[in-house]
């Protein structure tokens, strides 16, 4: 039985003049346990959105989410997210911040702190408990909001292109930490990212979406074998992956271009 | 510079102390001069006879005022008078500013029970309702610390519900992936979030706030700044009216700097977190 499960996942909106768009179009996919999954497309081809599904965040108009075979309550004490942008609070201390999903649980104050204390030292954050996230540089402030999701214990963790506002440098590391944490934490991921070599990089497949209504259009299994050091990333095999999944990335981008500009031109005519 | 004028260079030039001070205290060296820049042809408009004593004052004959005003204590009187109003009346304005403005800002609900308070107090002037409160309070403390009451809460309620409803779509992504309860959000996120906003609004509340302790004193009163410069304006005494305008001035820059510097402090974080 797969850990996690998407099963005809639909999400259609309704725009204001009352036409609808779909978002995601029959997207099946299933995770086993302690696989690491990446899903890349071209921007605005739902993957965020499928994030949020699965989540809980949003309810999707198709589909189910099942999480060990169940589908997935309200409760999301199960899967919890790593953010995009610096989502950690300004006016709370890392330690506060990283307690925040214990806090949420409603455990006391002083057991969250004895039970962050282990995965800050697991991200490197230790010392810096009474810091607050402004006096962090990005690097930290995303290695605090990958521990906030770790302290909870989720069977699932999703992440929702972490490190996209990293120099590059900076993201080259977190990857490699990354993976660092995972092969100690064993957790289930789900990572949505819009650069290949950073899917491919860290992932056991990368799922690649196609353009607007995002729809699956190749799952890669990525056979490079771990631990992975960066400079996997310059070998043939890699660059061999990288190529397939630009191939079938550039014909959607190209697609979303030509629909972008048509409907340019026909407003601009 | 010097070596694109063609001149040799001569090391760094050297100007004189004075200049020196000049260029480290420019802001306080024009503000002063602007000061002056007012004060000097006034003192100089009164000597010469050009304009009457009587009417203006001197800045000179203010700070001898100022001088006797102090040592008869009696100035400290009325500055105690104005204070204990404008303290009590503020607090009590920030205290239920604050509280109907969590309230109207969280719940939709109250936002319709207040909005139409809250538009009443914005639109008419605290002052037209003070022939009602002399009959509830009669002449004296109590009637005065409502107009001050009146005159600040407005403020701090509009922008405590300002900071309700800024708060970050994002903050409250993170909230419900972790399954927090409304009262957690708002503990966490939407009161944490909103003290920036609540601090200018008390800001903005404590010179309304001034503006109502004098209004309250010039109508009707028997101490306190306001009373004192109806008084003496009454009596020709223009120098204890500028005294008491300086008084005033000096107590509003003060609350307000103090503020603005509490202020400062939650913008820092609410500035650099979002870079």
């Amino acid at each position: 039985m797969a850990e996690l499960e998407a099963r005809d996942i639909e999400m259609e909106y309704e725009r204001r003049d009352g036409t609808r768009v779909s978002a995601l179009e029959g997207v099946t996919l299933a995770i086993e346990k302690s696989e690491f999954v990446s899903i890349v497309g071209p921007s605005g081809c739902g993957k965020t959105t499928l994030l949020k599904i699965v989540n809980g965040l949003i309810t999707p108009t198709g589909g189910t989410i099942l999480l060990q075979g169940r589908p997935i309550s309200q409760n999301s004490r199960d899967r919890a997210m790593v953010f995009q942008d610096s989502s950690l609070f300004p006016w709370f201390s890392v330690a506060r911040n990283v307690a925040y999903g214990l806090e949420c649980q409603g455990v006391p104050a002083k057991e969250a702190r004895r039970r962050v204390q282990p995965y800050l030292e697991m991200v490197g954050l230790a010392g810096f408990e009474q810091h607050y996230p402004y006096e962090l540089s990005g690097g930290m402030q995303q290695r605090a909001n990958l521990a906030r999701a770790l302290v909870v214990d989720p069977q699932v963790l999703l992440m929702d292109e972490p490190f996209a506002s990293l120099d590059a440098q900076t993201r080259e590391m977190m990857q490699a930490e990354l993976l660092d944490i995972w092969s100690q934490s064993k957790k289930t991921v789900l990572f949505i990212t819009h650069q290949i070599n950073e899917a491919i990089y860290l992932s056991d497949r990368v799922v690649v979406m196609s353009a607007r209504p995002g729809r699956i259009l190749a799952d890669l299994r990525i056979d490079i074998p771990r631990p992975r050091t960066l400079a996997v990333k310059r070998g043939d095999a890699f660059r061999a992956q990288e190529d397939r999944v630009w191939q079938l990335i550039e014909q959607q981008a190209r697609l979303t271009m030509k629909a972008t500009q048509l409907r340019t031109e026909g407003a601009a005519g | 510079m010097a070596v694109l004028n063609g001149r040799a260079p001569r090391g760094p030039s050297r100007p004189g102390p004075l200049r020196r001070w000049y260029r480290a205290n420019r802001r306080l060296a024009l503000g002063v001069a602007g000061i002056f820049s007012v004060l000097v042809p006034w003192e100089l408009l009164v000597r010469t006879r050009l304009v009457k004593a009587i009417l203006t004052s001197s800045p000179t004959e203010v700070a001898a005022t100022f001088v006797t005003e102090f040592q008869r204590g009696s100035l400290w009187t009325d500055v105690r008078a104005t204070l204990a109003v404008w303290v009590v009346g503020f607090v009590l304005a920030a205290i239920f500013g604050i509280l109907i403005g969590l309230a109207a800002g969280w719940f939709r609900r109250a936002s319709y029970v207040a909005n139409p308070w809250l538009n009443v107090l914005y639109a008419a002037p605290e002052l037209a309702f003070v022939p009602i409160f002399i009959l509830w309070f009669g002449i004296g403390f109590g009637f005065k610390v409502f107009i001050v009451f009146l005159a600040a809460l407005f403020f701090i309620s509009i922008n405590t519900i300002a900071g309700v409803h800024a708060t970050e779509e994002r903050f409250l992504a993170v909230a419900h992936t972790f399954g927090a309860s409304r009262l957690t959000i708002f503990r966490t996120i939407v009161l944490p979030g909103s003290v920036p906003y609540i601090m200018t609004g008390l800001r903005q509340g404590a010179s309304r706030a001034v503006v109502g302790v004098v209004a309250a004193e010039f109508i009707s009163s028997n101490e306190g700044l306001g009373f004192l410069i109806i008084l003496s304006g009454q009596t020709l005494n223009t120098s204890r009216v500028m005294v008491g305008i300086v008084m005033l001035a000096a107590f509003g820059i003060f609350t307000g700097e103090v503020f603005r510097r509490i202020e400062q402090r939650f913008e820092v974080w609410r500035r650099e977190a979002n870079t």
